[in-house]
């Protein structure tokens, strides 16, 4: 019988059938996705951190021989170990430690080194790996709880998904109340009823949550082949590789399931709390439990506004899901345009725009000094090649009394005003500033020369004499102030260090003019342009450079990504051969930049839109519903003479309601946003502002009220096109 | 004054072999002022009848005139002004809204038309049906009898040219039955206000000036008794 009544059922109610259907399939489909999604970058970050820090867990360092390491092999929760020979020292041996069960390492590794007699500071671990399996160091207050906020957001996320199921079946149950009141009313046990109910519910959902689940693998599957599909040109990157658990797949088919279940449990539950005369008199009734006053929409919109806004407030539960989504799909979209916006003109200050005109190229020459680097005379030769500077750093430190600072530094309060913790002093001796030295190649370093307007020498320094004014300006836009007084022939340039392996060297000019490369460099040093030639005379007495030199090559004006690329592959044959090498090409960079930003956009964005179907589907399964929930209340607002155009505007408005409603919420925020952020970032707001993305946000925005106009336009135009009359007769209608 | 006239009024349900006829050839005239009682068993069309009268349902065939429009011919538009104005609507489950206090409900047909009530009449309306305590209170939390007070007020609160009234007692007790019959007298003597009220008791049929008695969809008596 219950056979025959669930069948008719489901023939007769195909749209009530079709949404819960629908409902189930969508949900199941992102659930499914989302999980995998989440899989998959888990892996993938767990791969890059074995990758950059290795696989190790614990690690132990000490005075550590065979027999300590025969003790820690023998511990009975330890996999295996591994001797470090990169970190160990002769008396230092550094061990990794592999154990079976790492969730107790925390606990494993004290006894551990108790046994050897060894002090708990020869203990360390890869926490960084160790938070991405969820254990922490339970004596770190502050452990790093990025997993578990991801966690927290996957799981907020598949609570919204399997409420729309619920609530699609919520919808369609509601309307059955008064059948099955009816049965029980004639003797139908509350398990009768619940059976029947189940056996729908498994024959509804059955197909379309293994279909969803299907589909939201192959939709992960796609999804990491474009994340590595956008970023295949970024360095150093590792490829994603698409993995699946059959864990997922029980996880995703299990929520799924046991939400179907307990969605069709539910009616049944209720039903069993009512009397039958209350389940055939029906309770589908639209109502609030306390009055409210919606003035705003009352007056906005009239009689029509105000039902609406009453039948918003009665429906919130059902609402529920589509409100938070909305809403957090919208803020989080606005958010992330912004970010990027405020990122995007940050960028431009310190990076593209600043240096734009200062490389095209630039090549690093790893573990070479300056001095043994031979091949710049080639690389300037080399067609297409406009201008080459060969250059290495080097740190230096230099003494800066009272009387040598400039008289616009002094006059600020002098270099501890304006750097304070930046420059050290000892008792009342000179200012100690840092002075990293840049030492170019000859000839380059003649150009420079002829730049800043001086004769060509080889045996001397140009000192950048400027410090920014940190006391009358920000860092984004740095004033700048003469550092020293121009009047020395010689500097002594020392070590950082300790004061011995000072060397003296002439002074060709002091300048605020900076030699053309892409370096940015650091607040309140003084630096040093020197020749190489110098270089060689005073290295063994300053030494402190760095481990890579430099070449920062221009090619000429308006120069094509395919001639740079060219040109890249020339200055790799050449310099390649003998060096170990790594180059960049502005364009390519920029384009790289750019693929990135837009693949981190396009990650975001998926995930706000996914969040914004999630809500658009809520209100979609509950305009679908409005048939069988609404019928008897539009009756009753067409008996006392509410006009087919009222019933429209009623639609409208609670469209716009719940379509505004996240714009209203999120606008506010977004605009105090945008002025921390402007603030914090210390930007100018009317830089900002001309910048900011109205049209994405228009856009996203206007994707969201269509839809939810659809949603409406169809629910509605459902509700206005049958018999409402009948409704009003009697008291059980549903 | 003739304030309604029914016309060979025919209703057909259902297409083909399906078809049932609801109502057959009505005839019906109610002058200003008058307090009808049509009655007739379960099924015999009464309220078929009542839905047409209201506007909220058509007829198949025939004419129905209220206060001088043909409310046949009128579109979904007009049928709804004309609801809200010509006529008030009285049902067994009364039909409130649900989301709106007590004074909304009596004064939303005014509403709708974006007019001002007129506060005397509203005073004395919801005098006369005692309910002047609940006006700020939500349907539900009234008794059966209190919400059918507020449905007459609603109906009554535009001065309609008709009311009609389905069964208005069919879902009291026997004392609260009693008193809306007798404030549905009271609005008919004192505010002049023409009624026409479908049920099937008998009894309460006999506190009507007349009686037409309804069977298989056709008028078979019309009774006046004052």
């Amino acid at each position: 019988m219950w056979k025959d009544y669930s069948a008719n059922y489901i023939k007769n109610n195909r749209a009530s059938s079709v949404s819960i259907m629908v409902a189930a399939l969508i949900s199941t489909l992102f659930l499914s996705f989302l999980c995998s999604v989440f899989y998959n970058s888990w892996t993938y970050e767990v791969e890059q951190i074995i990758l950059e820090e290795g696989d190790w867990q614990g690690r132990i360092m000490g005075d550590i021989g065979e027999e300590e390491l025969d003790v820690i092999r023998n511990f009975a929760n330890v996999e295996k170990i591994v001797a470090n020979e990169k970190l160990s020292r002769e008396q230092k041996i550094a061990v990794d430690v592999y154990f079976h069960d790492m969730r107790t390492i925390f606990r494993d590794m004290p006894l551990i080194v108790d046994k050897l007699g060894l002090e708990e500071d020869a203990v360390s671990y890869h926490l960084l790996l160790l938070s991405r399996y969820l254990i922490h160091d339970p004596q770190d207050k502050e452990p790093p709880l990025l997993m578990t906020f991801y966690l927290a957001v996957l799981a907020i996320v598949s609570f919204s998904l399997v409420l729309i199921i619920r609530n699609s079946f919520a919808v369609s149950m509601r309307a059955r109340i008064h059948q099955f009141g009816i049965f029980s009313s004639i003797g139908a046990t509350p398990k009768q009823i619940r059976t029947c109910l189940m056996q729908e519910a498994a024959v509804l959902c059955t197909v379309p949550i293994l279909l969803g689940s299907f589909l939201g693998i192959i939709s992960s599957a796609g999804a990491m082949w474009a994340a590595n599909l956008i970023a295949e040109d970024v360095v150093e990157r590792h490829e994603a590789v698409f993995q699946y658990h059959p864990l997922i797949f029980m996880i995703t088919i299990s929520v799924s399931v046991l939400t179907v279940l307990f969605s069709a449990w539910m009616p049944a539950r209720k039903l069993s709390r009512l009397t039958p005369l209350e389940a055939i008199r029906g309770t589908d009734v639209l109502s609030l439990k306390r009055k409210r006053n919606p003035q705003i929409l009352f007056r906005l919109f009239g009689m029509e506004g105000e039902l609406a806004g009453n039948a918003l407030k009665a429906q919130r539960k059902a609402l529920r899901t589509a409100s938070l989504s909305l809403t957090l799909s919208f803020l989080g979209f606005t958010m992330m345009l912004c970010f990027f916006a405020l990122t995007d003109i940050s960028t431009r200050h310190t990076y593209f725009e600043k240096y734009q005109d200062v490389w095209d190229e630039m090549v690093t020459i790893k573990d070479t000094k300056i001095e043994d680097f031979y091949l710049t005379e080639k690389l300037r030769e080399l067609e297409g090649v406009q201008d080459v500077i060969v250059y290495q750093k080097a740190a230096s430190a230099i003494s800066v009394s009272e009387e040598w600072q400039s008289d616009e530094l002094s006059a600020l309060g002098g270099l501890g005003a304006v750097a304070g913790s930046f420059v050290s002093k000892s008792n009342d001796g000179p200012w100690l500033v840092k002075a990293p030295v840049v030492i170019m190649d000859d000839e380059a370093f003649k150009e420079y020369c002829e730049q800043i307007g001086i004769a060509s020498r080889l045996d001397g320094t140009v000192i950048l004499n400027q410090i920014w004014d940190s006391i009358n300006s920000n860092f984004r836009y740095k004033k700048y102030i003469p550092y020293v007084k121009e009047n020395r022939e010689t500097i002594i340039l020392q070590k950082t260090e300790k004061e011995q392996g000072a060397v003296e060297i002439p002074v060709f000019a002091f300048t605020r003019q900076v030699p053309v490369l892409r370096e940015e460099y650091d607040n309140y040093t003084l630096v040093q342009f020197i020749p190489l030639s110098l270089w060689e005379k005073i290295s063994g007495q300053v030494e402190g450079t760095e481990t890579d030199i430099y070449v920062r090559i221009l090619a000429r004006d308006g120069v094509t990504l395919a001639e740079l690329n060219e040109l890249e592959e020339n200055i790799s044959q050449l310099v390649g051969e003998t060096y170990e090498i790594e180059s960049e090409n502005r364009i390519q960079e920029k384009i790289t930049n750019n693929k990135m930003i837009n693949g981190y956009k396009l990650i975001l964005g998926s995930f706000c839109f996914l969040l914004a179907l999630i809500g658009i589907a809520n209100v979609f399964s509950n305009t679908l519903g409005f048939l069988h929930q609404r019928k008897r209340e539009f009756a009753q607002y067409m008996s006392v003479g509410l006009t087919p155009a009222g019933m429209r505007k009623m639609f409208s408005v609670e469209a716009l309601v719940i379509a505004g409603r996240p714009l209203l919420i999120t606008l506010p925020l977004i605009g105090a946003f945008e002025v921390f952020a402007t603030k914090a970032s210390h930007l100018k707001l009317m830089e900002v502002l001309p910048e900011f993305p109205v049209v994405s946000i228009l856009s996203f925005s206007l994707v969201i009220f269509g839809f939810i106009a659809l949603a409406y336009y169809i629910g509605g135009k459902r509700l206005l096109q049958c018999d409402l009359s009948e409704a009003l007769q009697n008291d059980t209608m549903a | 004054m003739e304030i309604l006239k029914c016309s060979d009024i025919e209703k057909v349900f259902g297409k083909g072999s399906n078809q049932v006829a609801a109502l057959n050839g009505i005839d019906l005239s109610v002058e200003k002022g008058e307090f009808v009682a049509v009655i007739g068993a379960s099924g015999s069309g009464k309220s078929t009848l009542l839905h047409i009268l209201g506007s909220v349902d058509k007829a198949t065939k025939g004419k129905v005139i209220v206060d001088g429009v043909d409310i046949g011919k009128l579109n979904a538009t007009d049928s709804a002004i004309f609801r809200r104005r010509k006529v008030g609507l009285v049902y067994q489950f009364y039909n409130l809204i649900p989301t709106l206090t007590v004074r909304k409900n009596i004064l939303i047909p005014m509403l709708l038309d974006k007019r001002k009530p007129d506060k005397e009449y509203f005073e004395n309306i919801i005098g006369i049906l005692g309910i002047g305590d609940k006006l700020e209170a939500l349907p539900h939390q009234l008794s059966g009898g209190q919400q059918q007070r507020v449905a007459i007020a609603r109906s009554l609160i535009y001065r309609p040219a008709l009311l009609l009234a389905d069964e208005p007692t069919g879902n009291l007790d026997q004392k609260n039955s009693k008193e809306i019959i007798d404030l549905l007298k009271l609005s008919n003597r004192n505010l002049k206000q023409t009624i026409l009220l479908i049920t099937h008791d008998e009894k309460i049929a006999l506190e009507a000036d007349r009686i037409v008695t309804i069977e298989d969809g056709q008028i078979i008596s019309d009774q006046k008794r004052r």
